[in-house]
């Protein structure tokens, strides 16, 4: 019997339109995971955190200054602060934009609730990063320092928002990061496979829809007690922190008082 | 239904790269039409409403019950089986299209074979072969069963890929299809010998997290495939195959 080479298999031909899987290659699903986390936590924590903290200034300007001096207390807070809000946040931002870009989105042929959330999930998060861009560049870095002038809090906000079209932005913004959240919950379950039945995904549908009314609504609550219900709150309402720990100067003469037991 | 005609609009192309035409046609109505039905019968008279004569449409069809997959087409815009379309159901001038994501051969007629290129990179069977005869195959419990016929429906039409947003040249996403197909065979209790070499396939590039969960999918599949469950079980079990591999490997 001449022996002779199996025939070779035929190559598989280059493929034009879109590229089939690549099994075992690229990091993006580690990044587009991350992306997926991050959302959760620390963000969403964060987002929930600093909508409950807000809710203080319907108990007025110096309710507001003491919790705004107590997050800023907080242990390690510049740290707690890139790490788990300005770096996540960014990278958040940076990757969901990448993952709008690249989606083409067909409501206008498929007109579908999952399909229109599809594209509310994107244009909600741009809302959200152009938003967050100024709010933290306004409110953060630029004009007077909070975190040394807690009591300047409600005030610094309270000007902002006598611009009736910042008052806009801020509702609106309100509005669009609180749904970018409730649906990002929900998107989170279905995705990593919390909920992938049909019925589990309706039942934290409506789980989802309560957690984000009720934060947009605190947050409007809140932006509503800025603006209408304490007009012409002082400049500050609390003393200037120093920056670290400084025991408060004694008017009598205890050993306190001496000058060497003051930290800087 | 008192109309004596039928208006048809056809995106027409001759060979890959040529440049794309809409021809439009008229014909002869006729009660209980399909659009295979009405594209066969203008093989039988290829001439378009002004009388010229051109070519019959190229297409894919076979089964002609939807159940062989290949009439996927634009019919008024959207992603259908052509054997399936009943004319009587459908707005006029009805157009017709190819498939948008897939490189047209000609005329209505696209090439898909991304989909089975997807389904050989998730080893989409059972690895049966072998010199000997392996015997029966382990029992497979109804609840499985029940799990996996529905799964077992997909006819491989691309429908739920031309319809997701994500399926594109950027993200270059498997799809749902290739999704289920993997959920399919992992719950075999022989094809699942192979169940950890497809999670890590899913977790490729281009893979299950490209998913924005627009369920576009599911609503149009024409064989009704439980696609978004399929794609949330697979993503959990990726997600546990990448954390075992992480830890494990
Ligand atoms: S899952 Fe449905 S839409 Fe997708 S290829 Fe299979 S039958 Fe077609
Ligand atoms: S011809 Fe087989 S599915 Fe339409």
């Amino acid at each position: 019997m001449a022996t002779a080479a199996p025939p070779a298999p035929p190559a598989t031909p280059q493929l034009h339109g879109v590229q089939p899987l690549r099994a075992g290659e690229g990091n993006s699903y580690l990044w587009r995971k991350l992306h997926s986390l991050t959302g959760i936590v620390p963000i969403g924590a964060f987002l929930v955190e600093h909508i409950i903290s807000n809710f203080e200034t319907l108990n007025g300007p110096l309710a507001y200054a003491q919790q705004v001096k107590f997050l800023n207390s907080l242990p390690l807070v510049r740290i707690l602060e890139w790490g788990l809000i300005f770096i996540p946040l960014a990278f958040h931002a940076l990757y969901g934009l990448f993952i709008a870009v690249r989606g083409r989105s067909n409501v206008n042929v498929y007109p579908w609730a999952g399909n229109w959330m599809y594209l509310s999930q994107r244009v909600t998060g741009v809302i959200a990063f152009l938003y967050i861009i100024q709010h933290v560049w306004r409110q953060r870095f630029a004009g007077v320092s909070l975190p040394e002038n807690p009591g300047a809090a409600f005030h610094k906000v309270q000007v902002e928002l006598s611009n009736p079209w910042m008052l806009a932005i801020y509702v609106v913004a309100m509005i669009a990061t609180s749904w970018h959240f409730a649906y990002g919950i929900w998107l989170f379950a279905a995705k990593w496979g919390i909920t992938p039945g049909e019925k589990a995904r309706k039942k934290f549908g409506y789980v989802c829809g309560v957690v984000g009314t009720a934060l947009c609504l605190m947050g409007l609550a809140s932006i509503w007690a800025v603006v209408y219900k304490y007009p012409n709150a002082p400049e500050n309402v609390l003393p200037e922190q120093p920056a670290g720990v400084v025991l408060p100067a004694s008017q009598t003469s205890s050993p306190i008082s001496d000058p060497s037991f003051v930290q800087k | 239904m008192a109309q004596s005609t039928i208006k048809v609009e056809i995106k027409r192309q001759s060979s890959p790269g040529a440049a794309a035409v809409t021809e439009k046609f008229e014909i002869p109505y006729r009660p209980g039409m399909n659009i295979t039905s009405l594209l066969g019968e203008i093989a039988l008279n290829p001439v378009d409403v002004a009388g010229k004569a051109t070519t019959p449409v190229t297409y894919d069809s076979n089964c002609l019950e939807e159940i062989c997959g290949s009439c996927a087409m634009l019919i008024n815009g959207k992603a259908r089986m052509a054997c399936s379309a009943l004319v009587d159901k459908l707005e006029q001038p009805i157009t017709l299209a190819p498939l948008s994501k897939f490189p047209v051969v000609r005329d209505l007629a696209v090439d898909r074979s991304v989909l089975f290129e997807n389904l050989k990179k998730v080893k989409a069977w059972v690895p049966i072969d072998g010199t000997y005869d392996l015997g029966p195959g382990p029992k497979q419990a109804p609840q499985i069963q029940e799990q996996r016929y529905p799964l077992s429906n997909c006819i491989s039409c691309t429908i739920c890929m031309e319809v997701c947003p994500q399926f594109n040249d950027a993200t270059g996403f498997v799809g749902a299809a290739t999704i289920a197909q993997t959920k399919l065979f992992n719950m075999d209790p022989s094809g699942s010998v192979l169940k950890e070499e497809r999670l890590r396939a899913l977790a490729g590039d281009g893979g299950i997290q490209e998913c924005g969960f627009a369920q576009n999918c599911v609503q149009a599949c024409p064989k009704q495939l439980p696609l978004t469950e399929a794609i949330s079980d697979m993503g959990r079990d990726v997600f546990v195959q990448q954390v075992k591999d992480l830890f494990a490997r």
